[in-house]
């Protein structure tokens, strides 16, 4: 069943992600690939995150196409210029990539080429419009092609960015220039985050809540203290420093599946997207214990 | 007005090490206020010279360095100092150095600072960048504050993920632009404008190298 196709079946849908490696040596990603295959609706690939410079999101998008995966391209505008994403986005289209994931992208600032021109032509916003642009047979110019692409494009969205008017806004611009799905930041307080879904709700698009496992009580902390628009409650920093260093991780695992669980059981959003940053073996532990497998 | 910063004294010396006369050239505008080519750095530079064994023919803070003909004129009276030295530093902008490039086609001509932006001085000595000259002014649309330059990613349609309670993922010495941008909005009744999206820029706008000619289009409308 595709993404698009998932959603509208009504069931929780659950996207995880998978992150290309630097370097040609792909052994542990595909390991990875495999574990969460026939687990999950789709899954990300992410498009040089952090900054970092990898192998590029759409030859891992084909591979793990090829071994039966459903893969959503994660597209960046820090790389390319608008000719470039173009022109990368029908290679996608050509190559059966039909989910696209449509994000500014962090600074090259982030990353470990510091000394990168930033490209940033166009942004998150513009990129949906073009999508939308290419799905009916023109390009962002307005020059018929000869055929279409066929994308079921979404975009992110902070819930809890502070002050959040703004990115309210943008969410609104997002909806209005094509995207259908969006994926959140990583939340950890549900009632706040019903609030959210309140406002999105007033839309036609699907929310998948953002979950990120929290590995130990220090990268709580330090997500607190470093990562725009996350937060993460003091009872859960509490609850994983009670499991002592032994027991964190699996305390992560059980506030994940927590959740999860919640946000399906209430039916708060229309499914998760987990992320696991470097544990992604983990990823069927959680869904286990959320009760979806 | 154009901000510049002093070169690192080694690359310069580098630069002109198979010379041994020089001509300075400074600047009374930008340069001087940003203490790069006035009066004061050119003396400096004069002793730091001089220290090093290369001698100074002589030197000028040009009025406006920029200004080609300007400049050209006030020069004349240097005609032999000129021709004695072996080379040109020029304590201004990049525009200021390829003025002396134009008016001394057969001598070399260094620069001494880096050009670094387009800034408002805040205080004395002290620059912000506010304005990118991308050739296509936006500040209609956006409260009066440029995100072509004060967002890092140059982002139009509001703030990204890396917006934190007021500041920038970049750096938390930047305010986020667009949380500016909102707050202004707000206050000057404006928060609606801000829904509305604003298309992929135009770049062309500013398609290097720029040129204007304001003699030519007053030729043209006499016509």
């Amino acid at each position: 069943m595709s993404f698009k196709n998932a959603f509208d079946s009504g069931k929780f849908v659950v996207t995880a992600e998978v992150g290309p490696p630097k370097g040609t040596d792909i052994k542990e990603m595909l390991h990875h690939a495999e574990m969460l295959k026939g687990k999950l609706d789709a899954v990300n690939v992410t498009d040089n995150q952090s900054a970092v410079m990898r192998i590029c999101s759409m030859a891992i998008c084909k591979l793990l196409l090829d071994m039966g995966l459903e893969p959503i391209l994660q597209m960046t505008c820090r790389d390319r210029n608008r000719i470039g994403l173009q022109s990368d986005l029908l290679g996608a289209s050509v190559l059966g990539i039909k989910n696209v994931l449509c994000m500014t992208g962090d600074h090259p600032n982030a990353g470990d080429h510091k000394e990168a021109k930033p490209v940033y032509d166009v942004e998150s916003v513009q990129l949906l419009g073009i999508v939308n642009s290419l799905n009916n047979g023109k390009d962002m110019m307005g020059n018929e092609m000869k055929g279409s692409t066929n994308f079921f494009q979404g975009a992110v969205v902070t819930p809890e960015a502070n002050p959040v008017e703004p990115q309210l806004m943008k969410f609104e611009k997002k909806v209005k220039t094509g995207a259908k799905f969006f994926q959140t930041q990583a939340i950890y307080d549900i009632e706040k985050f019903k609030e959210f879904v309140k406002f999105a709700r007033k839309f036609p698009v699907k929310i998948l809540a953002g979950i990120v496992l929290l590995k130990s009580a220090g990268m709580a902390n330090y997500m607190n203290k470093f990562v725009p628009g996350i937060r993460v409650p003091q009872d859960l920093i509490d609850e994983i420093k009670a499991a002592g260093k032994e027991g964190a991780l699996d305390a992560g695992i059980k506030i994940a599946a927590r959740h999860i669980k919640q946000l399906k059981d209430e039916k708060i959003c229309d499914g998760v997207h987990i992320m696991a940053i470097g544990a992604e073996d983990k990823v069927p532990a959680i869904m286990e214990r959320a009760g979806l497998l | 007005m154009i901000i510049t910063a002093k070169r690192d004294l080694q690359e310069l010396m580098e630069n002109i090490k198979n010379y041994k006369s020089f001509f300075l050239i400074g600047c009374s505008e930008c340069a001087s206020l940003c203490a790069t080519g006035g009066e004061p750095e050119l003396k400096a530079m004069k002793e730091t010279l001089d220290a090093e064994g290369k001698k100074i023919t002589g030197s000028f803070v040009a009025k406006t360095g920029c200004q080609v003909l300007g400049t050209k004129v006030e020069l004349k009276p240097f005609k032999d100092a000129i021709a004695e030295a072996d080379c040109i530093l020029v304590m201004s902008c990049g525009a200021g150095t390829q003025t002396a490039v134009e008016l001394y086609e057969d001598k070399p001509v260094y620069p001494t600072n880096d050009t670094l932006f387009l800034g408002n001085m805040t205080r004395l000595q002290m620059f912000d960048e506010r304005c990118s000259l991308c050739g296509k002014c936006i500040l209609d649309k956006t409260g009066g504050i440029c995100p072509v330059t004060a967002c890092p990613k140059g982002l139009l349609n509001g703030p990204c993920g890396g917006t934190n309670e007021g500041k920038c993922e970049v750096s938390p010495d930047i305010e986020c632009a667009w949380v500016r941008i909102y707050n202004r909005m707000k206050r000057i009744n404006k928060l609606e404008d801000m829904r509305e999206i604003a298309k992929p820029k135009d770049w062309s706008a500013h398609k290097k190298p720029m040129k204007l000619n304001i003699r030519e289009k007053k030729e043209e409308a006499k016509k």
